[in-house]
């Protein structure tokens, strides 16, 4: 028997069906959730309603029936941080809490990794439709537990505990928890393989399974957690913390409606996302101005570099034209018109992990106010091609880095909808894109034994802490600001150095690495790390968001993108003797072209190539440096402001080399006063100089338009890109069409 | 509770970079003010030595402007790119970094783009040589139509007040690369 099992009798049990579903009213969920499909259909507006009669009749019940629901989803997300284990969860948080309506439909959500908002909620859906009601049987006291990608998520990495809420035998809601894991039992590093082809090396999988009854975990659950994984505390622990956050907010929920009324509450959560879905049409059309806005992303696969079978270890360039549509009536439209085919490796994506990431951007950007749910992304519309790169027509397909591409991608949308933002005067709004441009971190993921001789695979979440944002229109960017993470952060070297066998050295920001612009980038961190006590390491630099050959195109206005990531590794690194010869180690890059790693130690320097295993085993007193890149800047550099130029100079963003050819700004080193001077008179002169140099260097776009296109008609371009367009002309349906008509080739011009 | 507004002066320094931090926290965590276009614009267009009404700016120095009967794009220097629904970055200069020197001036480490892979195009306005964009995109992609505002719904019905002579919402750039490609050929 429950704990939280509150009885209430009020008039609304009159009004019940005699009918034997489970759902409110004594309908099946499947009837609910029928209905409510079809209200929408007919009227265009959430479960059919057209007026509001509890919020206008009393608006502020409303909103106090919204505060106590958010209040509880982010209660709830605290407690699963007091009892989960792992680092991932306790120390940079990578979970969040939302509350749903009985057909699966958010009400609410908490702060955290919220592009899984929307996903849960599919997942419920899928239940509804699987018919779990009458083949599996929903009661009171359940949970579900599903890190299914074919059923909906971003990876398997991200476990979703989905729980019922019934009252009085009638379900009235749903409580889910996702926490991503550092490992869930997959091919090594045992998160999200560079090397998982297919989705039957990807660890645990739950698909949608029920783990638990009357509130306690059923123990097969837990044997196949305790068996199928390295870390399986990590992961059992977190369990626990996900169904005690479950347990929580369910209770909140039923104190809610014992306060409010079983009635009130399930026509109150219905107005509240109706009114949603009708503010977030406001406010677009108050904050942005419609259009068409369109930015080429690219994709790049080498897995011929790893482990993957012979028949899937193809290199590839995928293309995604990302079209984002502002339509009159204020609806977002998202067309992935033209995108390329979908391909054996982990790093395609689907429209569900789109989703994810749409709620993601609509949640930090533009429906910040607490209220985001359902409605937000009923004024949503996307067009995800089937049997493309975001649509995959194969089950089978890994789906470790599903939500790879859609947060680079949806960086490219954030920039895309700063312009909107910009375009209305609300300056204030505008972010340039921060891709997540791993590229080659060698510190990604990390898989051997360790410093208490443990076997172990772990997916490193330090690193989205070091990401430096875009610029903003009006400020530079900042450090920790990554619009798929929404509450990045580094964690606590001390409680990493508990987990994994490595010792950390330094955090350190490094030089010269920002989108540079009339506002800058943030400045982003290098972590360096020595390998502790273990003769067994491995790294992988995952597949995440390659920018290897092709940058991410993220600067506005003139500026420039930001630095993609890399990595640096010495193996057979000789620091054993430099300790006891007491000589200095690395701590950070030092000065940009003679890094502190390669002065001072020696050994075997290994530049990790993207989407790969390093090549080798690490051991104790082996180097690993690791950084994440930044995200674009914005207006033309050479109108920084020069006091910002003297900041940047002072605090060592960027040396005096790379200030005068990008800033163009000169400046000199006082000793005395132990800072920079800007040269004004100097200063001017390179500025002029610089103005004229584009003037005449700059080719009309005419002639590099002719230039360019002969270019393409005698294919003057590697395999990999000609692949790349014949694929997106083969598979679109508009895009190929503006391709041609762009460059006027023929109607059937393929490489 | 009223409609919320600020003075002209604060959305002046607000689109400058000069209103203190503060202020701008309290503006992005407040309600949107509802007369921010009017606003936005009246700044914009006193700090324009020429007279054409802006109609809506489309970046830090590109402005879509009411000249004559027609709608051109118009840099703050005065230059002007033609129909809005062109792209604009054909009537500018162009500049691609496609040599390693030009490339590791931008990325001194390693992960930077590829130059027979990756364009890093320049965009500059041939009246002033300001950096209006740059675009990173893989190579022979067409130029990048940044955003095409459907002005005549913006104005008619998202701000209640139509702009005279109509416009389709159409993408001409088409028709400026067959004009070019029809000169290529009679040449």
């Amino acid at each position: 028997m429950n704990s939280d099992a509150i009885g209430s009798k009020g008039p609304e049990m009159q009004q019940r069906s005699v009918n034997k579903g489970i759902g409110w009213g004594g309908k099946s969920l499947k009837e609910m959730w029928e209905e409510k499909e079809r209200l929408y259909k007919e009227t265009g507006c959430y479960y059919g309603l057209e007026e509001l009669p509890l919020m206008k009749g009393d608006p502020l019940k409303s909103e106090v029936l919204a505060s106590r629901l958010l209040a509880a989803a982010v209660a709830g997300r605290e407690t699963s941080r007091m009892i989960s284990a792992s680092p991932l969860v306790r120390d940079v948080a990578e979970l969040a809490v939302a509350i749903y309506t009985p057909e699966g439909d958010c009400i609410i959500q908490s702060t955290g990794i919220i592009i899984h908002i929307p996903l849960m909620g599919q997942v419920i859906e899928w239940m509804i439709k699987e018919n779990y009601e009458e083949e599996v049987g929903i009661n009171d006291g359940d949970c579900f537990t599903s890190n299914d990608n074919y059923i909906a998520g971003m990876h398997p990495a991200d476990f979703y505990d989905i729980m019922p809420v019934f009252w009085e035998g009638e379900l009235v809601g749903w409580v889910g928890t996702v926490i991503m894991e550092p490992e869930q039992g997959a091919l090594a590093p045992g998160c999200m393989p560079s090397g998982a082809t297919e989705r039957f090396v990807e660890g645990l999988r739950f698909s949608a399974e029920k783990t638990a009854v009357n509130d306690r975990h059923l123990k097969a659950f837990e044997r196949r957690i305790r068996l199928g994984c390295r870390l399986s505390d990590f992961v059992l622990l977190d369990r626990k913390g996900a169904l005690a956050a479950d347990i929580k907010v369910r209770q909140a929920i039923k104190k809610i409606i014992e306060e409010f009324g079983i009635g009130y509450y399930m026509a109150g959560i219905r107005e509240l996302i109706e009114m949603e879905r009708r503010a977030q049409l406001k406010r677009v059309k108050t904050r942005t101005v419609p259009g068409r806005f369109h930015s080429p992303s690219t994709f790049e696969i080498y897995l011929s570099r790893t482990i993957a079978p012979p028949h899937h270890a193809i290199d590839r360039i995928t293309l995604v034209p990302w079209d984002f549509n502002i339509k009159p009536d204020g609806k977002y439209s998202l067309d992935f018109d033209g995108a390329g085919s979908w391909g054996w490796h982990s790093s395609n994506t689907s429209p569900s992990a789109l989703l994810g990431a749409a709620c993601l951007m609509l949640t930090q950007t533009i429906a910040y106010d607490g209220k985001a749910n359902q409605g937000t992304f009923l004024a949503l519309e996307m067009n995800t091609p089937y049997d493309t790169f975001v649509n995959p027509s194969s089950p089978n397909v890994a789906s470790g880095m599903f939500f790879s591409w859609p947060i680079m991608g949806g960086a490219i949308w954030l920039g895309q909808q700063s312009r909107a933002f910009f375009c209305r005067g609300f300056v204030e709004e505008f972010r340039a894109p921060t891709p997540l441009g791993v590229g080659a971190s060698g510190v990604s993921a990390l898989a051997g034994r360790t410093h208490f001789g443990m076997d172990f695979g772990f997916q490193m979440m330090e690193a989205p802490g070091f990401i430096a944002g875009g610029a903003f229109a009006i400020r530079d960017g900042v450090l920790s600001d990554v619009i798929f993470l929404p509450d990045a952060d580094m964690g606590n070297a001390e409680v990493w150095e508990l987990v994994l066998p490595l010792l950390w050295m330094g955090r350190k920001f490094i030089p010269d690495t920002c989108g540079w612009g009339k506002y800058r980038s943030g400045r982003s961190v290098m972590g360096t790390y020595m390998v502790y006590k273990t003769a067994l390491l491995s790294l992988d630099t995952t597949s995440m968001a390659h920018c290897e050959k092709i940058g991410g195109n993220s600067g506005v206005f003139g500026g420039y993108p930001g630095h993609g990531g890399f990595g640096k590794v010495i193996a057979n690194a000789n620091t054993m003797e430099l300790i006891a010869q007491r000589k200095p180690l690395a701590h950070g890059e030092g000065y940009p072209g003679v890094g502190d790693l390669e002065q001072n130690i020696s050994g075997d320097l290994i530049i990790p190539l993207a989407n790969s295993y390093v090549k080798g085993v690490f051991r104790h007193g082996d180097f690993i440096q690791g950084y994440m890149g930044t995200g674009g800047g914005v207006g033309d550099p050479i109108k920084r402001d020069l006091s910002l130029v003297k900041e940047d100079l002072d605090s060592g963003v960027i040396t005096i080399d790379r200030c005068r050819r990008m800033y163009c700004v000169d400046a000199r080193y006082d000793e005395i006063a132990e800072e920079w001077v800007i040269e004004e008179k100097k200063t001017a002169e390179l500025r002029e100089k610089k103005r004229k140099e584009r003037l005449a260097k700059g080719m009309p776009a005419k002639e590099w338009w002719q230039k360019r296109r002969q270019d393409i008609i005698s294919g003057k371009l590697p395999p990999l890109l000609k692949e790349m367009y014949n694929d997106s002309l083969a598979k679109g349906q508009r895009w190929p069409g503006e391709f041609r008509a762009f460059w006027q080739l023929p109607r059937d011009f393929t490489f | 509770m009223g409609a919320v507004s600020y003075p002209k002066e604060v959305i002046r320094d607000l689109v400058a970079g000069k209103l203190p931090w503060a202020e701008v926290k309290s503006i992005i965590s407040g309600y949107k003010d509802d007369d921010r276009f009017d606003k936005y614009i009246e700044v914009l267009q006193e700090k324009m030595s020429w007279k054409e009404r802006i109609l809506l700016p489309l970046t830090d120095e590109l402005h879509v402007v009411q000249k004559g009967i027609e709608r051109i794009v118009k840099c703050s220097c005065g230059y002007e790119f033609g129909d809005y629904r062109e792209n604009w970055k054909l009537k500018a200069l162009i500049h691609v970094r496609d040599t390693q020197e030009e490339i590791d001036e931008l990325y001194p480490y390693p992960c930077k783009p590829a130059p027979e892979y990756c364009e890093i195009r320049e965009h500059y306005c041939p009246g002033c040589g300001t950096q209006l964009e740059v675009d990173v995109v893989p190579f022979g992609y067409p130029a990048v139509f940044d955003f095409l505002p459907d002005l005549d719904v913006f104005y008619r019905e998202w701000l209640a007040r139509p702009l005279p002579q109509q416009k389709e919402f159409k993408d001409l750039t088409y028709e400026l690369t067959r004009r070019w490609a029809e000169e290529s050929q009679s040449k």
